[in-house]
């Protein structure tokens, strides 16, 4: 994103080209990997139009001007139906922009469309029954899934469909599609980007944040979307640094921690190798890397689990009632696990929260960035149920959500980033976990290994 | 709490009809075993020292 809108500002390429270049590639692949929703052709063509005039009048234009982008179709567009891939809202067409696609559009961006995700964003496999299983480009083949629940971003962004997204993380559904399809997903600190005008799945769970190719990609869109907004009651006023300038390149001297048990040592032995070979190549580049474990990480899946599946139920009540059988069967059957947590459960869950932050708090007061898998494995095949850890047999499900899930509950910034390829070509993903409010710092080691490493700019053969 | 209790499908229907459900025998049988491991894994919760420790209410808005 950062590439075309140099190259678009300085007038090399046109936003008119860049767009058709876009939905060329949609056409073309988006019947095979089911990774949109809606493709907004005729109104993006408007946009970039509007965008080149804008460019050839010499009227100041934004840094993401005439770069094209597409949310997760939960994110609310005025005038674009927003699905939340249901057909309970299959015709909802919201009156405003949610306030993040607001700013990007302020920013100069330009909506292709609206990407596919697990139904309501309850799940981790981002499969969807309504419009479509995403399928992870690196095996359209082979079915694999593109994880979810951001599904549609994940497939998309890797397959060059579009150059970035925002997708929703409530417990990993940023980070579990950009480990599987092999790209750079931020989700920031709770309260760092407004949720509002975005379907929520968990209130006190959920984050917005992009899903790019690259860290400074990530930090061009974070710049464009962070920040107070009145209309998102948990939103922070802190101000917003200039993340692109925080990208150095330097790590010398930052304190990285390498969370080992139920991180690290317990990934499949590819991801394993490859996580450690990063945080080797991080203190080659200067970082000092030592090993951090979380005494009460192992609870998180049980509390986060209740948390989520009664905040659920609260915002799904009605419509569970009224058209149950319009809910895709897995979601129904989460949704419907929510009626069995008590009040006592929810509130035990959320002293579990607070002591799971406290503990992350502690392990960041000596270091900078902590480190682990993104997922402790690759892409699955999809109705793969049964899997294979470092430290034994899990369902798919909970192995997914396994690494990414504790930093929703803490609420701390974290960033997935590929780390090397599986020995049949499947991405493996790399997670970087940092302080409340220092996306700066995770982004900066995130682009330091960038720097020196290449695989985020391998390209599935599909693309 | 109760997850040490026999989890049945009765058992389900009686708990989601106090929260305002009336699934029925069909609709409770396949999340039977999910609500066991679920309510299972909650009284677990039950053996951290969490005696001091107040409930999150407010998360980092600062």
């Amino acid at each position: 994103m950062a590439e075309l809108g140099r190259m678009i500002a300085t007038k090399q390429v046109s936003p008119v080209e860049v767009v058709r270049a876009h939905l060329d590639r949609i056409a073309a692949l988006d019947s095979k990997l089911r990774a949109f929703i809606t493709v907004c052709a005729d109104a993006a063509l408007e946009s970039a139009r509007a965008a080149e005039a804008d460019l050839m009048g010499g009227r100041a234009v934004g840094p993401l001007h005439g770069v094209p982008w597409a949310p997760k179709d939960l994110y609310s567009t005025e005038g674009v139906r927003t699905t939340g891939g249901s057909t309970i809202l299959a015709d909802s067409v919201p009156a405003a922009d949610a306030t993040v696609v607001a700013r990007l559009a302020r920013a100069g961006a330009i909506l292709l469309g609206k990407l596919n995700m697990h139904e309501f964003a309850y799940g981790p496999e981002g499969l969807n029954a309504h419009y479509g299983d995403t399928r992870n480009p690196w095996s359209a083949d082979a079915h694999r899934i593109a994880g979810g629940s951001s599904s549609g971003s994940g497939a998309a962004v890797a397959a060059g469909l579009t150059p970035g997204s925002l997708g929703s993380d409530t417990g990993g559904s940023i980070r579990i599609p950009a480990s599987l399809c092999g790209i750079t997903g931020l989700k920031p600190t709770y309260g760092r980007a407004s949720r509002a005008g975005v379907l929520p799945l968990a209130w006190s769970m959920d984050h917005v944040g992009p899903m790019t190719r690259s860290a400074r990609d990530c930090a061009l869109m974070l710049s464009a979307i962070a920040g107070y907004d009145p209309a998102d009651a948990t939103s922070s006023v802190l101000p917003v640094p200039d993340y692109t300038a925080a990208l150095t390149g330097d790590v010398k001297g930052l304190r990285v921690g390498l969370l080992r048990a139920h991180f690290t040592d317990a990934a499949a032995s590819d991801v394993r190798a490859a996580v450690e070979a990063a945080a080797k190549q991080l203190e080659r580049a200067g970082a000092v890397v030592d090993e951090v474990n979380l005494m009460h990480v192992a609870h998180v899946a049980a509390a986060s689990a209740a948390i989520v599946a009664s905040e659920a139920l609260a915002y799904h009540a009605a419509w569970l009632r009224s058209r149950p059988l319009d809910y895709q069967a897995d979601v129904r059957e989460r949704l419907r696990l929510g009626a069995f947590v008590t009040g006592a459960h929810y509130v035990r869950s959320q002293q579990v929260r607070a002591l799971v932050r406290r503990e992350v708090d502690e392990a960041l007061a000596r270091r900078d960035v902590l480190l682990a898998p993104a997922t402790p494995l690759t892409a699955p095949v999809l109705g793969e149920r049964e899997t294979t850890l470092g430290d034994g047999p899990s369902d798919v499900r909970a192995a997914l959500l396994r690494c990414a899930r504790p930093f929703n509950f803490s609420g701390h910034p974290a960033c997935a980033a590929p780390c090397g390829f599986t020995a049949g070509g499947l991405p493996i993903g790399v997670q970087v976990v940092g302080r409340p409010f220092d996306e700066a710092t995770v982004l900066r080691v995130v682009d330091a290994y960038q720097r020196i490493t290449d695989w985020h700019t391998r390209r599935p053969a599909i693309a | 709490m109760l997850a040490r209790m026999e989890i049945s499908v009765e058992w389900l229907k009686r708990a989601a009809a106090l929260a305002g459900f009336d699934w029925s025998d069909a609709d409770l049988e396949p999340i039977r075993p999910a609500v066991a491991r679920l309510l299972e894994s909650l009284e677990r919760l039950e053996q951290l020292p969490l005696a001091e420790v107040e409930p999150t209410t407010q998360y980092r808005v600062i």
